[in-house]
């Protein structure tokens, strides 16, 4: 794995005003890399990942996109320094985002939901777009469902258009935030799975998730994040089994004593 | 009866002239409306320009701002037909609020969906007229609608200024013919007619526009 970095943060911070919310992160992504983002609610995870698109303006260190700086092309990390709207898309290209709260626009049916980032993204004629949608739902068990209005479906069904969308502009790297966290109990494990196979396929991947098991059982790499800062990082078998700091035995105990005991656990 | 005959016509063209100043001045209104709040979005440092203007506008009698256009406008040698002056005020009065209309429309498309397009490479023109105007215009319409009813109501003030429009006609009516009921009735239905008419467009059209997202 000494292939260059898909995605890298170097010391990447972000405070608003005097309240540091991320500070010191580190993370390299190879291609092909699952890298899951755990840790209790506030402790920045998902600023971390919006650091990695620029959703989030950092303004301290760097995020390199495939060799490209995102967001700054000086040293200065003020509002003033920010690259324009035309360049940061640019470098961000690669990249594509799947919602805690889907996100879809309820004006548009399923498939131009699908369609809108290919043709009015990307400039791609209707046709060609229709087709690489449909092929997208097709992918996440959706292709009856093309013509209707997301009002229309469920909360599961509309996460699998959100990644049908993510997945249509083939993207080289996914950032899912707490793709589940919005989602009733039953309708879980029909969005775990349509991610499950996006990881078979070799999507690079880098998700914010409440999932333990789930996390434990996709990752190449775990992150254990608390109060802006990376406490503990690993691949999942380790850090699960045995974790090293405190903090995170303590945040992995109610996992534990509900006996959702990690596959990765049982299968290492 | 035959009294009513007398001043029907008369009445039937300040109908007219009310129709056609109020519907001037809203479609006026409504096009700088739609342009303060997309320059508010597009223009940074704009929005401050935006806040005075509908600061100013909010803060003082529509009859006040008639008043300065008509009267003060041709002390620096701007002089307009009481019509005229009766359209540019109305249209610079619902102007303001029709903006503010568009703004709370725009502000109600949850901002995620913008994030959603932007981080898939949808320029931010594109997100204002893809993703936030279809929804932002089904919002606003019953509110729009609402406010062309209000510039037709607030167009009888320019009864002040000579304007021969409804409320003027049924004034001298009155005062020619010394009957009351009749041209004060047939005034409130007349507005009543304008308002309702509207009304009822602008539902048909709302209903059309929000088909879908009713699920």
């Amino acid at each position: 794995m000494s292939t260059l970095p898909l995605l890298e943060l170097r010391d990447v911070g972000k405070s608003y005003g005097a309240n540091r919310v991320l500070r010191g992160f580190n993370l390299s992504v190879q291609p092909g890399e699952i890298v899951s983002l755990i840790g209790p609610s506030g402790s920045g995870k998902t600023t971390a990942l919006r650091c990695m698109n620029f959703l989030e303006r950092y303004d301290e260190g760097e995020v390199w996109i495939d060799g490209q700086l995102l967001g700054y092309s000086g040293t200065g990390r003020r509002e003033a320094d920010r690259d324009s709207e035309a360049k940061v898309d640019e470098v961000r290209n690669p990249l594509s985002m799947v919602f805690q709260q889907f996100n879809l626009w309820p004006h548009m049916s399923v498939r131009e939901n699908v369609m809108a980032p290919l043709v009015l993204g990307k400039k791609m004629p209707k046709a060609q777009a229709r087709t690489l949608a449909d092929q997208a739902l097709s992918r996440v068990g959706l292709s009856a469902k093309a013509d209707a209005y997301p009002a229309r479906l469920s909360g599961g069904q509309q996460q699998r258009v959100g990644i049908a969308r993510a997945l249509a502009v083939k993207p080289r790297l996914m950032l899912l935030d707490e793709p589940t966290s919005a989602l009733d109990p039953e309708l879980v494990e029909e969005v775990l799975q349509v991610i499950r196979s996006l990881a078979d396929d070799g999507m690079t991947m880098v998700m914010v998730t409440h999932e333990m098991s789930f996390a434990a059982q996709i990752s190449d790499r775990v992150v254990f994040m608390e109060a802006g800062q990376i406490v503990e990082s690993g691949a999942p078998g380790p850090l699960f089994n045995a974790p090293k700091t405190e903090r995170l035995q303590q945040f992995l105990k109610p996992w534990f004593n509900r006996s959702l005991t990690p596959r990765a656990q049982v299968t290492s | 009866m035959q009294e009513l005959m007398s001043y029907l016509p008369e009445f039937a063209n300040a109908l007219l002239v009310t129709l056609g100043v109020s519907l001037a001045a809203a479609f006026i209104g409504l096009t700088l409306g739609f342009a303060l709040n997309a320059a508010r979005i597009a223009i940074p440092g704009f929005a401050l320009i935006y806040s005075l203007y509908v600061w100013l506008i909010r803060g003082t009698p529509f009859l006040a701002q008639l008043a300065v256009i008509y009267f003060g406008l041709p002390v620096i040698g701007l002089r307009l037909e009481a019509v005229e002056a009766s359209i540019l005020s109305l249209a610079l009065y619902s102007g303001a609020y029709f903006a503010e209309l568009f703004r709370s429309a725009w502000a109600s498309v949850p901002h995620g969906q913008v994030e959603a397009a932007r981080v898939h490479g949808i320029s931010r023109v594109r997100v204002f007229w893809h993703v936030q105007a279809p929804q932002a215009m089904a919002f606003a319409l019953p509110l729009l609608g609402n406010q062309v009813i209000l510039t037709i109501k607030e167009s009888a003030v320019t009864s002040i200024i000579t304007v021969p429009e409804l409320t003027m006609t049924a004034g001298r009516i009155v005062s020619t013919t010394f009957s009351y009921v009749m041209p004060y009735a047939l005034l409130v239905l007349s507005y009543w007619l304008l308002t309702s008419s509207v009304a009822a467009i602008a539902r048909a059209l709302g209903q059309r526009m929000t088909r879908h997202l009713r699920g």
